[in-house]
C-alpha cells in the first residue's frame, strides 16, 4: 500500500474488552477517499462496538483512531454516526432535527436553516421540513437522520445497519439512492463505514469489505469489490462476491 | 436501655401496619386490575376514579376518616381502622396503577398462549397476570413504603377537641417522647425507625432485582394495549441501578408512555357477559356509594351550619391560595436542585451507584420523625427572623424534605430513559450542558416530570399539613404559620370543629382534583403527544 493515497480514517491495533472478556483484538482498519467500506460478521461479534470505537463513542481498551492522520480522542461532528435504531427527536421537526448538527458552529439562524434545508433536499425530503418524525415513515425518518449526519459536514460517516428496521422495499430504494446521496456534489464526505450482516447489501454498496469473526474477534479477511454501479444482484459476479464473503465468515465452522 | 423493648415492639407494629396495607393494596389491585381487563365498563369507572382520588392528598381524607371511623365506629378498633385507612390511602394508588398497567401491557403473544391452553381466571392470574405484575409491584414498594411511613407518623395520634385517640406504634411513642422532652426516647425511636427503614429498603431492593431477573421481559414482544402513564410514574424511579431494573424501566416506559390511544383490541369483546355485567355493577355501586354518602352528609348538616360554612369559605379559599404558593415554591426549589443533581447522577454511573440507594433509604425515613431535632437545633436562629418568616422557613424545610425525592427520582428516571442513541448524538454534535438540557434532556423528561407532579404536590401538601400547625413541636413551643389551609384543617380538627374541617377538606379536594384534571392532565396529554422519548427510536 506504499503508493496508496493517505487514509481518511485509521483504526490502529484496536482492542476492546468488557471486564475480563475480550470482544475484539488487534483490529486494523483503514478507509480511503470516496470509499464505502463495510464490516461484516456474525451477530454479537462486536461490529457495532467497533463502529463506535471508530467514532470514539466508546474508548478502546487498546489502540487508537486517526482522522486524516490526527488522533481522535472524543466524538466529533467530523465523524458522524447513523444508528441502527433510527434516532430522531420526536419533539423536533425534520428541519430542527437536522439543525441540531449545526449547533455551536457560529452560524446565523438563516444560515443554519438554509444548510438544514439543503441537507433535507439532498436526501429527497424537500417539502417535509415541518413534519414531525411521528408523521413520517421509517424510511423518511432514516433520511432525516442521514440528512442530519451530512449537515454537520463530516469527513466520515459511520452507519450501523441503517436499513435493518426498514421494510424490504423501502430499504431497497434507499440502498439504491444512498451511494449517490452520500457522495453527492458539494458533500464533504470522504468515506463511509457500514456495518451490516446482510451480505447482498454489502456487495451492493461497498468498495471494500472487512470480515470479522472469532472470540475475541479479529479481521479474518478483506475483499475489494470491483463491480460497476449500479449493481445488480442477479449478476453472477455479484453472487460470487456474496459467496466469497459467506466463505470468509464460515471458515472453520 | 430506654424502654428498648417497647420501642422495638412499637416500631414493629408501625411497620406491620404499613406492610399489611401494602399487602392489601396488592391483592385488591390484582382483583381490580383483572376486573378492569374483563370489563370496559368497570375500567371506565376504575381509572378515572383512581385519577381523582389519587390527586387528592391523603390529608384530604382526614376529617372524613375521623367522622367514619373514630366517631361512628369508635373505640380502639375505630382508631386502628382510621390509622390503617390513612396508610392504605397513602400506599394504594401507586400499587393499583402499577398493577393495572402491568395487566394492560401483558404481551398479546402470552395471552394467546394462555387462551390456547384454556386457562381460566385462577390459571391466568397464577401463570400470567400475577407474575407479570411482580416487577411493577416491586418497583412501587419503595415509594409506597415511604408514603405509608410518612403518614403513619401523623396518623397514629389523632386529637379531636379534648379527646386524643392513639394506636400503639412508634409514631405515638415518638409524639409522647417529644412532648415530654425525653431525648433518649426520641433518639432510640429514630434509631428503631432507621433500622427498620434500612432493613426493609434493602429487602425491597433485593426483591426488585430478583423479581426483574425472574419475571422481567427482555424481548421486544409486541405489547397489546397501551394505556395512560402512571400518575406516579416517577415512583418507578425508585428502582435500583441494577441493570435488569433499568431494562425494566425502559421497557415499562416504552410500553406505557408510548401512546395513550385507547386499546386497539380490548379483551372485553371476548369477556363473558357475566363478567362484563359484574364490572358495570361494581363501577355503578362505587359511584352510587359516593353519591349516597355525599347526600347523607349534606342532609345531616343543619341550615345554620351551612350558612356558617359558606361565610368561612372565602377565608378558606384565601388560605388555600397561600398554600398553593408554598407548594409552588417547594416544588420549584426541588425541581431546580433535582435537574442539576439528577442529571449529574444519571450521567455518572459510579456516583449514582452509591448515591441513589442512599437517597432511597433516606427518602423512606419520615421527615416528621426527625424534624423536631432540626427544630430544636435551629429555632433560636429562626426566632431572630422578622414576622412569621421563621415558621415559613420551617414549613419550607418540611415540605422540601417530603417532596424533593419525588421530583428528583422523576427527573432522574426520565434522564435514565433517554436512549443511548440520543446521548451519542449529543456527543457527536458536541452539545454543551445547557444545549443538552434545553434541546434534549428537559423535553425528553417531560412525561416523567409531569407524572411526578401529582406525587410531588401530594407530598408537599403532606409536609404543609404537618408543618403549618404543630403544637408542642418541642416542649413549650408551637410551630405555626399565619395563614394556611392546612393549618386551618389542623386547628379545626384539634378543636373538634369536624364539620368545618370536613368542609375545608371538601373544598381542598375539589380544587386539587379540578387542578389535577385541568392542568396536570393537560400537561400530560401534551407530553404524551410529542415528548415521548421512546418514540424517537424507530425500530420496527
Amino acid at each position: 500500500m506504499g503508493s496508496s493515497p493517505p487514509p481518511v480514517l485509521q483504526g490502529q491495533d484496536l482492542s476492546f474488552s468488557v471486564g475480563q472478556r475480550v470482544i475484539f483484538d488487534g483490529i486494523n482498519i483503514e478507509t480511503y477517499k470516496n470509499e464505502l467500506v463495510s464490516i461484516i460478521g456474525p451477530s454479537g461479534v462486536g461490529k457495532s462496538t467497533l463502529l463506535r470505537v471508530l467514532g470514539m463513542f466508546v474508548r478502546p481498551t487498546r489502540g487508537r483512531v486517526l482522522l486524516h492522520g490526527e488522533e481522535v480522542t472524543r466524538p466529533t461532528p467530523r465523524i458522524a454516526l447513523v444508528h441502527q435504531s433510527i434516532a430522531t427527536f420526536p419533539w423536533m421537526t425534520a428541519l430542527d432535527n437536522v439543525k441540531l448538527a449545526l449547533q455551536g458552529r457560529g452560524l446565523s439562524k438563516e444560515e443554519m436553516e438554509e444548510r438544514a434545508r439543503r441537507a433535507l433536499e439532498v436526501v429527497g425530503l424537500s417539502g417535509f421540513e415541518r413534519f414531525y418524525p411521528k408523521e413520517m415513515s421509517g424510511g423518511m425518518r432514516q433520511r432525516v437522520a442521514i440528512a442530519r449526519a451530512l449537515a454537520g459536514d463530516p469527513y466520515v460517516l459511520l452507519m450501523d445497519e441503517p436499513f435493518v428496521h426498514l421494510d424490504e422495499l423501502t430499504a431497497e430504494r434507499l440502498r439504491r439512492e444512498i451511494y449517490d446521496i452520500l457522495f453527492s456534489e458539494g458533500s464533504t464526505l470522504e468515506s463511509v463505514v457500514l456495518v451490516s450482516h446482510n451480505l447482498n447489501e454489502v456487495v451492493e454498496l461497498s468498495d471494500r469489505v472487512y470480515a470479522m469473526r472469532g472470540s475475541p474477534a479479529r479481521i479474518v479477511g478483506e475483499l475489494t469489490i470491483e463491480l460497476e454501479r449500479p449493481r445488480n444482484q442477479y449478476n453472477p459476479i455479484f453472487s460470487e462476491y456474496v459467496s466469497e464473503l459467506y466463505s470468509m465468515l464460515s471458515i472453520g465452522e | 436501655m430506654y424502654g428498648g423493648l417497647i420501642i422495638a415492639a412499637a416500631a414493629l407494629a408501625t411497620f406491620a401496619r404499613v406492610l399489611a396495607m401494602m399487602g392489601l393494596s396488592i391483592v385488591t389491585g390484582w382483583l381490580l386490575g383483572y376486573a378492569s381487563l374483563r370489563s370496559r365498563g368497570f375500567e371506565s369507572a376504575y381509572i378515572p376514579a383512581i385519577a381523582v382520588l389519587e390527586s387528592v392528598p391523603v390529608i384530604g381524607f382526614f376529617p372524613l376518616v375521623l367522622i367514619i371511623f373514630v366517631e361512628r365506629i369508635g373505640g380502639p378498633l375505630g382508631v386502628e381502622m382510621a390509622a390503617d385507612f390513612l396508610v392504605f390511602d397513602a400506599v394504594v394508588w401507586n400499587i393499583w396503577v402499577g398493577i393495572y398497567q402491568a395487566f394492560k401491557t401483558v404481551p398479546r403473544d402470552l395471552e394467546e398462549v394462555a387462551d390456547n391452553y384454556g386457562l381460566g381466571f385462577l390459571g391466568k392470574m397464577r401463570k400470567l397476570y400475577v407474575p407479570y405484575s411482580i416487577p411493577r409491584i416491586a418497583a412501587n414498594l419503595f415509594p409506597s413504603f415511604a408514603d405509608g411511613l410518612f403518614y403513619i407518623m401523623a396518623s397514629e395520634v389523632i386529637s379531636v377537641g379534648v379527646h386524643t385517640y392513639e394506636v400503639f406504634g412508634i409514631g405515638t411513642l415518638l409524639t409522647g417522647y417529644v412532648a415530654g422532652g425525653q431525648m433518649a426516647g426520641i433518639y432510640y425511636s429514630i434509631l428503631a425507625i432507621g433500622v427498620g427503614v434500612v432493613g426493609f429498603m434493602t429487602l425491597f431492593r433485593y426483591f426488585a432485582r430478583a423479581s426483574v431477573a425472574k419475571y422481567g421481559l427482555d424481548t421486544a414482544a409486541q405489547i397489546r394495549r397501551r394505556e395512560r402513564p402512571a400518575p406516579r410514574l416517577g415512583s418507578s424511579a425508585w428502582v435500583t441501578l441494577a441493570r435488569p431494573m433499568r431494562r425494566l424501566s425502559r421497557y415499562a416506559a416504552s410500553a406505557v408512555l408510548a401512546s395513550v390511544a385507547r386499546p386497539v383490541r380490548s379483551v372485553s369483546g371476548r369477556a363473558p357477559r357475566l363478567a362484563r355485567a359484574a364490572g358495570y355493577a361494581i363501577g355503578i355501586a362505587i359511584l352510587g356509594y359516593i353519591v349516597y354518602s355525599s347526600y347523607r352528609l349534606i342532609a345531616a348538616v343543619p341550615a345554620a351550619t351551612w350558612s356558617e360554612l359558606l361565610s368561612d369559605t372565602p377565608a378558606m379559599l384565601y388560605a388555600l391560595a397561600v398554600d398553593y404558593g408554598r407548594v409552588a415554591v417547594i416544588t420549584g426549589a426541588s425541581f431546580a436542585i433535582s435537574v442539576l443533581a439528577g442529571y449529574y447522577l444519571a450521567t455518572h454511573v459510579r456516583a449514582s451507584a452509591i448515591v441513589i440507594p442512599a437517597v432511597q433509604t433516606i427518602a423512606a425515613f419520615p421527615p416528621p420523625a426527625y424534624f423536631p431535632l432540626i427544630y430544636m437545633a435551629t429555632y433560636t436562629y429562626m426566632d431572630a427572623l422578622p414576622g412569621g418568616i421563621g415558621a415559613e422557613v420551617y414549613v419550607f424545610i418540611l415540605g422540601f424534605l417530603s417532596t424533593f425525592y419525588y421530583v428528583f427520582f422523576s427527573f432522574w428516571m426520565g434522564v435514565q430513559s433517554i436512549p443511548v442513541e440520543f446521548w451519542e448524538l449529543m456527543d457527536n454534535y458536541r452539545l454543551g450542558f445547557w444545549e443538552r438540557l434545553r434541546r434534549v434532556v428537559l423535553p425528553a423528561t417531560l412525561p416523567y416530570r409531569v407524572s411526578g407532579i401529582s406525587s410531588t404536590v401530594n407530598s408537599a401538601w403532606g409536609g404543609l399539613m404537618v408543618g403549618e400547625y404543630w403544637p408542642g413541636v418541642v416542649p413549650g413551643r408551637n410551630l405555626e404559620v399565619n395563614v394556611g389551609l392546612m393549618k386551618l384543617l389542623d386547628v379545626y380538627v384539634s378543636q373538634g370543629y369536624l364539620h368545618r374541617a370536613a368542609w375545608a377538606s371538601l373544598l381542598f379536594g375539589a380544587v386539587v382534583a379540578v387542578y389535577s384534571l385541568l392542568f396536570t392532565e393537560r400537561l400530560m396529554n401534551l407530553s404524551r403527544s410529542r415528548y415521548v422519548v421512546e418514540e424517537g427510536i424507530f425500530a420496527a
